[in-house]
């Protein structure tokens, strides 16, 4: 549809069966004419033969020993092969024994050679030397012991007359047609287009502040229902999103109050009350820990942000997810043993997945320091790593206090905490289960929560084994 | 030394000047880029201190634009923007370093030690503070005559110290230079002040004189005086 001229659907679809018309009418016309052409050829050949026929019964010897026709009428029709038929009989040695009144000075042809044998010729066509076109009919004819070689000349111009009228009526009448059809076909398309149009000005008038309007849908089976129903989805999604975007941006203003809040409170308070140099100091230090607070936030907020815009470019290597493990754990180790707790990793050492080793640690250390700091004192933490058909899996599991169903379904989500008091205090914002979880999806896998409540919580990771494209 | 900051936001540049001024720097403060230029153009400068997002003219188009004149002085860019394309584009514009904000004023003052200090190498293998001898060939430390035991991880974190002793050190320094960490995590936090605090109950405690301070809200400082 690309090469066709016009600017609008309508004109395209126009012009395309206008030509397509056009075609297939011209081959008909040419079809029905070639036929016609054949028939009155076939019809005139015929009649040609009944007359050579008719000739032959008329033709005599005069007592002079000349050849002759018998009937006036017979001579009538041979003064012209417009009004009948011109006629000339040879000798078999070639002599011009008669030639009729029509014939002057033009011949059918040259001296037939009576050597030819079959003599008798089918019809065939011959333009005389005055221009006009003859079908000329041959025959041998025996009368009364002498041979004669016959010609019998019949005008073909009707026929032609009648094949050129029909072409004429055709050739007028079929751009005639397509061009009505053309301007008919025009206003249909427009008519069923016109749905097409109204969809758009709808849709223009929906905007960000009104997104949970919709596209009404006449009939949902059609293409244009088809097209509205994709519409009214998109708008869906886009829906949901907008509400995601102002639910976080909500969030985030919420979480960034509480520092501001410590910072804003404690400066005032201490500049109410006269203090030592050393009271200050404390003070400013306690407003730069919250300052410190602030900012971990803001890296978290702006991580999560580049995430959700794919802008993150992972650097995938290959990674040997035992020996990761174990690193992530060293460097946590001091943490467990302030707590008399064991670190255990263990698993297979020959597994090794494609991903960014960066982000994947990331992932490790934040789960593994959330098991720290959950589990009681003494207690242990494993993490085991293992592969099954086409998945490496990482289990995480803690000693702690577990995390019940109903909260289990929602720790994944954004500034999500199960207590606040506690988790603030340590520093976090909800934030660093939905890094883990975008941080392993990004990578084609996913993230299982399975807990006991009371006793455990393991996290499961699964990682696609395969040559995988990243998703990320 | 000469140090040319070029900040328009007014706090931000005073505290740098104040802050640059108490380690011995002389510090010219210019406000905007305009001004930055003209003054980088027409003075000569030991260090140039460039925030990036200028009202105007911004800050790599100065940075450009002195490079093209052909001045070599080291540019430390101070900027908000932390993405990869952003720190490209800084240092592709002629910069020699480039400080996230919000920065430790502990670690903006190290970077500009590192910038003036190239092409002089770091000193000593020995390092000496009060009663505290540290042989870093060796890995020995010895305080008051006594030989301290630490771990692999602790030594390295009292040598670091003791490089910057007198100095405030920031968590994120010792997170960059002692556990080679590129992020500013969390966990790490938690894990540097567990070593610390085992470093000091090591160095500190069976002594008289304390020589590992915390400076709350700020970071660390190995001294002989209580900051």
């Amino acid at each position: 549809m690309k090469v066709m001229p016009g600017r609008t659907l309508r004109v395209r679809l126009t012009l395309l069966y206008g030509v397509l018309l056009a075609l297939g009418l011209t081959l008909y016309a040419v079809g029905t004419s070639v036929y016609l052409l054949h028939d009155l050829r076939k019809q005139q050949d015929v009649s040609l033969d009944r007359e050579i026929e008719t000739v032959e019964g008329l033709i005599f010897l005069s007592p002079e020993g000349e050849v002759e026709l018998r009937s006036e009428e017979g001579e009538a029709r041979s003064e012209s092969p417009e009004h009948g038929y011109v006629l000339e009989m040879w000798s078999v040695d070639g002599k011009p024994m008669f030639l009729s009144a029509g014939l002057e000075d033009a011949s059918l042809g040259p001296a037939p050679d009576a050597t030819q044998n079959p003599f008798d010729r089918s019809p065939h066509s011959y333009r005389l030397s005055n221009g006009s076109r003859v079908r000329v009919a041959a025959r041998r004819h025996n009368v009364e012991g002498r041979v004669l070689l016959l010609r019998l000349a019949v005008s073909e111009e009707p026929l032609w007359d009648e094949f050129w009228d029909m072409v004429s009526v055709l050739a007028i009448g079929l751009p005639i047609m397509v061009l009505l059809i053309g301007f008919a076909g025009y206003a249909v398309a427009g008519q069923a287009l016109q749905p097409v149009d109204e969809m758009a000005q709808r849709a223009r008038k929906i905007s960000a502040e009104r997104l949970n309007e919709r596209l009404s849908i006449l009939n949902p089976n059609d293409e244009l229902g088809n097209l509205g129903l994709a519409f009214n989805e998109t708008l869906a999604r886009l829906e949901k999103s907008f509400e995601q975007l102002r639910r976080f941006t909500a969030d985030a203003s919420h979480e960034l109050r509480t520092p501001l809040t410590a910072i804003r409170s404690v400066g005032e308070v201490a500049l109410q009350n006269p203090g030592d140099t050393a009271y200050y100091r404390d003070i400013i230090g306690s407003m730069l820990e919250e300052a410190n607070r602030l900012t971990r936030l803001v890296e978290s907020l702006l991580t999560i942000s580049r995430a959700d815009a794919g802008h993150i470019q992972l650097q995938h290597t290959a990674v040997n997810i035992l020996d990761l493990a174990k690193e992530s754990a060293t460097l946590l180790e001091v943490l467990a043993e302030e707590k008399q707790q064991t670190i255990a990793v263990q698993g297979d050492p020959s597994i090794t997945i494609s991903a960014d080793r960066l982000i994947l640690r990331q992932v490790l250390i934040n789960l593994i320091d959330n098991a720290v700091k959950y589990s009681p004192t003494g207690g242990r933490i494993e993490v085991r790593v293992k592969a099954t058909t086409g998945e490496a899996q990482i289990e995480i599991e803690d000693s702690g206090p577990g995390i019940s169903v109903e909260h289990a379904e929602k720790v994944f989500q954004r500034f999500y905490r199960i207590n606040k008091a506690r988790t603030h205090a340590e520093g976090g914002a909800g934030l660093g289960l939905s890094i883990v979880e975008w941080a392993v999806s990004v990578h084609g896998g996913r993230v299982e929560l399975d807990s006991t409540p009371g006793a455990k919580c393991t996290f499961r990771l699964h990682f696609p084994l395969k040559q995988q494209e990243p998703t990320g | 030394m000469q140090i040319l900051v070029i900040e328009d936001e007014p706090k931000v540049g005073r505290a740098v000047q104040e802050g640059l001024r108490a380690e011995g720097y002389e510090v010219t403060l210019a406000s905007t880029g305009e001004e930055g230029f003209f003054l980088a153009s027409s003075r000569v400068f030991d260090l140039i201190v460039l925030d990036v997002m200028l009202p105007g003219r911004d800050g790599l188009e100065v940075l450009a634009a002195l490079r093209r004149q052909r001045k070599t002085t080291p540019v430390l860019l101070l900027t908000a923007r932390d993405a990869v394309e952003d720190r490209v584009a800084g240092l592709d514009a002629g910069a020699d370093d480039y400080l996230v904000k919000p920065f430790a004023f502990p670690e903006l003052s190290a970077r500009i030690r590192a910038l003036l200090r190239r092409g002089k190498p770091e000193p000593a293998t020995s390092l000496k503070i009060g009663g505290l001898e540290i042989d870093s060939g060796n890995r020995a430390v010895m305080r008051e005559g006594t030989r301290l035991e630490l771990t692999a991880r602790e030594f390295e974190l009292l040598e670091f110290l003791a490089r910057n002793q007198g100095r405030v050190v920031s968590r994120e320094m010792l997170a960059r230079e002692v556990w080679k960490e590129p992020g500013r995590a969390t966990p790490l936090d938690n894990v540097i002040d567990v070593h610390v605090a085992r470093l000091r109950k090591k160095l500190d405690d069976p002594f008289d004189a304390k020589l590992l301070h915390t400076v709350r809200g700020v970071g660390f400082i190995l001294s002989e005086e209580t900051p």
